[in-house]
């Protein structure tokens, strides 16, 4: 069951142990930022102890993760993670395959219940109001089926209403994404029948549909043709632009060399390091070498394979 | 292992043949691992299922021996087994697409083989298995009880193996030629359609048969037709000797031979065709007309319910794994009655339909598989997840209830039996609802995974969660009955005591469905709530079967 962490409040000691460089957008909170509608919503889960669904201390941040744990059995995926996401931040979240990538996203976007630990979305915990913290997130998860039987336009009209915005609206909006997304086409199609690029291309959209502050992808890049991978870092910067906040987990280092402000690199369930992405590279000559050194890889030799050749 | 020969020769440059023991050992290997994967207590129950299935086997052949009695009658009723076989075997794999892994010849297209090779070895790899050796046996029984003089005996036996081979030819030629249809969405929506179309019309013929006069003289028709088809040659070859009508022999061994000919060269084009071209997952899917109750919103409780609604009954008409127990239970409603119950009273035989009808309201969260995120994401409130079960209820529900009137009326109409109409509207509508209630709850407290793949309407549960699938439908149907207790008390005594009770109980039924209605969805949404994550990790096993 969930237990709400004592230290959950400290957000002024942000480089705690951790951290292998100082976390960005440290600054005490400051009273005037009002963070919008972190008053508790009706339907909190009954099973949370007690604890006070929102904290104005880490209102100014897109994600607060507070001493975040998760144990499956003997195995701690994710291991007292604290870390603080910037708004309006490009957030690379990466890390060796069984990281605790996909497990930590999955924790803040409600799929998992976390072990210990506390997670803010715009000061809203997304465990004690996740009525709340739900509306101020898009999500687009890796692996994860969609509603195959309904076409790309009807699955948006669905979502986009189920979350209350009215159908015109939804259907302005729909269109518009699908169209920019170039899905116009097949958004007759039954998604069952996309390809995994088309698949990603509309699970954004409908990340995107209720224009959320924060967007959380796994891999939106992983096994997608270069053509839709252009359109959806165009769409995710526009989004930045905009003043949104984009937290992805990705392998490519080049790409979150690319398009990041902010990185963060997860070893065996901890954060090795996290900040600003040139803090993060150091002296290193690309993110790829600092990245290696941070979780530890090592060379492997080759001379055993001296027997593979074509004649 | 077994595939070191096939690399070794591919490293040498040049294509040996492979021996077909290699794909006779590779079907023996993978019978083998079945049973070593299995724990003691599958391991009980496969020897159970084979003791079973034994002893079905010996009274099959021991009737089947002895027909030779009756030299005049055992072409025709053989010619009927002979066919039927030949009609399982094509289908078979239709039905239940991917139960033989050595089905499907795209998993050898990366080997070095010829055509021809790998067409004798999956022939071999064919009749290895529990299913072409209980044909076996049933074919030599087959072959005793066309040899009313022993003499012709070797030919018997010689004919029998030569039904298994087109079996086993047409039924490979049939998969593979389907295959990369199979693989496709589509395709294994229309063989769930198919295995549907089989099932109903067994309990159509059912009916028709038990409905009397003329049985016998319209199979004895029916058998003389067969007797000309490829399979009822090879049956009356055997008579046609026996008897001395040698041109008929003849026209019958051309027949039997040319079309296993033709079979084996439609299996041939059929592996070259799936070997060379590859599938196209992506093709065939017609558009969309748009979701129901287009204009509804969340939000508010009437808003989400019609929304949720409107999904699901768009979701349920496009999915056969949904249609099909809808048709089911309709067939349960209306056929069953009237095959099981000949009297007065048959209208109350509808409640069994009644209560299949409920339980379609079950697994509500394991219906899309891992697809539940998006609904996790999108809401976290109890109005949302309270509307969302009501949604799927009224789903089941609205439509059952009309089906319902409409069965109970049909039978009532065939067996007179209007007298009981009202206490059967109210059995039917108490287990309706009872069950539909019990589902919901389960879903939430008992919920299990569905295969997404679809490839079988008989599939229902995955590898880890039977027991768990089990305890689900139990419970379902054992809730639902006790949901609808006072119902049935009142109805007992309606044809105890006096019919004006059964009046009470179509009243207690109208009056207790909404109430069942509104407790059950406010438990499970509830349970929802508080371990949607678990709910989750639960249901997306059903992503991997």
């Amino acid at each position: 069951m969930l237990v709400a962490h004592p230290e959950c409040g400290k957000v002024g000691a942000m480089s705690g142990p951790d951290f292998g460089a100082p976390a960005p957008g440290s600054q005490p909170p400051s009273a005037t930022s009002a963070p919008q509608g972190a008053e508790p919503s009706a339907g909190s889960l009954p099973a949370y102890p007690a604890a006070a669904p929102s904290d104005p201390r880490t209102a100014q941040q897109a994600l607060a993760l507070r001493d975040l744990t998760k144990t499956f059995g003997d195995k701690v995926a994710v291991d007292h993670v604290n870390l603080d996401v910037p708004a309006g931040s490009f957030f690379g979240l990466v890390g060796p395959n069984g990281a605790g990538k996909t497990t930590t996203l999955s924790m803040v976007s409600g799929l998992l219940v976390p072990t210990a630990g506390r997670i803010f979305v715009d000061g809203v915990d997304v465990w004690a109001d996740p009525a709340a913290a739900k509306a101020r997130m898009g999500v687009l998860p890796e692996g994860l089926r969609l509603f195959e039987r309904l076409s790309g336009a009807e699955l948006l009209s669905y979502l986009g209403r189920l979350r209350g915005l009215p159908a015109d609206v939804v259907n302005q909006r729909a269109t518009s994404l699908l169209d920019v997304l170039d899905l116009s086409d097949a958004g007759d199609k039954l998604v069952a029948d996309y390809s995994t690029g088309m698949r990603k291309k509309i699970t954004l959209a409908a990340a995107l549909l209720h224009s959320p502050p924060l967007l959380l992808l796994d891999e939106p890049l992983e096994a997608v043709d270069p053509v839709s991978a252009r359109t959806i870092r165009t769409v995710l910067t526009q989004y930045r632009q905009a003043g949104g906040t984009v937290i992805f987990s990705s392998h490519v280092m080049a790409l979150v060399e690319e398009l990041c402000t902010h990185v963060a690199v997860m070893a065996a369930g901890r954060i090795v390091a996290a900040g600003e992405l040139a803090t993060v590279r150091g002296s290193a000559a690309s993110l790829d070498d600092a990245f290696f050194h941070l979780v530890g890889g090592q060379e492997r030799h080759t001379e055993g394979l001296s027997w593979l050749q074509s004649r | 292992m077994a595939a070191v020969p096939l690399t070794e020769s591919a490293a040498a440059g040049q294509v040996r043949p492979a021996p077909l023991s290699l794909f006779a050992g590779l079907k023996w290997h993978l019978l083998v691992s079945r049973w070593r994967a299995a724990n003691g207590a599958s391991r009980a129950g496969m020897i159970v299922l084979l003791v079973v299935v034994a002893l079905v086997l010996a009274a099959a052949v021991l009737g089947l021996c002895l027909l030779r009695r009756i030299p005049d009658v055992a072409p025709l009723a053989i010619s009927g087994v002979f066919a039927t076989l030949l009609v399982a075997w094509v289908l078979g794999p239709m039905i239940a697409f991917g139960v033989d892994e050595t089905v499907d010849p795209q998993r050898f297209a990366l080997l070095p083989l010829r055509t021809s090779n790998l067409q004798r070895g999956l022939l071999v790899s064919s009749l290895v298995g529990y299913l072409p050796i209980a044909n076996a046996v049933v074919l030599v029984g087959a072959a005793i009880g066309m040899s009313s003089n022993w003499a012709v005996l070797p030919l018997a036996l010689l004919c029998s193996a030569l039904q298994l081979m087109t079996c086993v030819v047409f039924s490979r030629a049939a998969s593979t030629a389907m295959a990369s249809l199979m693989s496709s969405r589509r395709g294994r929506d229309l063989g769930m359609l198919i295995g549907f179309a089989v099932l109903a019309l067994y309990l159509v013929l059912n009916v028709v048969l038990n409905s009397g006069s003329g049985l016998a003289g319209g199979a004895a028709k029916v058998a003389q037709v067969l007797s000309w088809t490829p399979p009822g040659s090879l049956a009356s070859l055997p008579y046609l000797v026996t008897t001395g009508q040698w041109a008929r022999v003849v026209v019958a061994a051309v027949i039997a031979v040319a079309f296993l000919a033709v079979g084996w060269w439609w299996w041939r084009r059929a592996l070259v065709t799936s070997l060379t071209r590859g599938t196209s997952e992506t093709e065939g899917s017609a558009p969309s007309r748009g979701l129901l109750n287009a204009d509804a919103v969340g939000g508010s409780l009437s808003g989400t319910t019609r929304l949720v609604a409107g999904r699901v009954l768009t979701l349920m008409w496009r999915d056969p794994m949904r249609r099909m127990p809808w048709l089911l239970s309709l067939l349960m409603a209306i056929v069953w009655p009237l095959l099981v119950f000949r009297f007065s009273g048959a209208v109350y035989g509808c409640a069994l339909g009644a209560l299949l009808f409920g339980t379609q309201a079950g697994g509500m969260y394991a219906w899309e598989g891992s697809g539940l995120w998006l609904h996790m994401v999108a809401f976290g409130d109890r109005t949302r997840a309270r509307a969302e079960v009501l949604g799927n209820l009224l789903v089941v529900t609205l439509p059952a209830v009309l089906l319902l009137m409409l069965s109970v009326g049909v039978v009532a109409a065939i067996r007179d039996d209007w007298a009981n109409v009202p206490g059967a509207l109210g059995l039917c509508l108490g287990l309706l609802f009872g069950a539909a209630g019990a589902a919901a709850v389960a879903s939430a407290y008992l919920p299990y995974a569905m295969p997404q793949s679809r490839k079988s309407m008989f599939v229902s549960s995955v590898p880890g969660q039977k027991g768990r699938t089990a305890r689900a439908t139990i419970g379902t149907m054992l809730g639902g009955v006790v949901l609808a207790l006072p119902t049935v008390v009142l109805v007992i005594l309606a044809i105890a005591v006096s019919p004006v009770f059964g009046w009470a109980a179509l009243a207690v039924a109208v009056v207790s469905a909404p109430i069942v209605l509104v407790l059950s969805s406010r438990i499970a949404a509830a349970k929802y709530l508080n371990s949607a994550p678990e709910i989750l990790q639960l249901v997306s096993a059903g992503d991997r079967v």
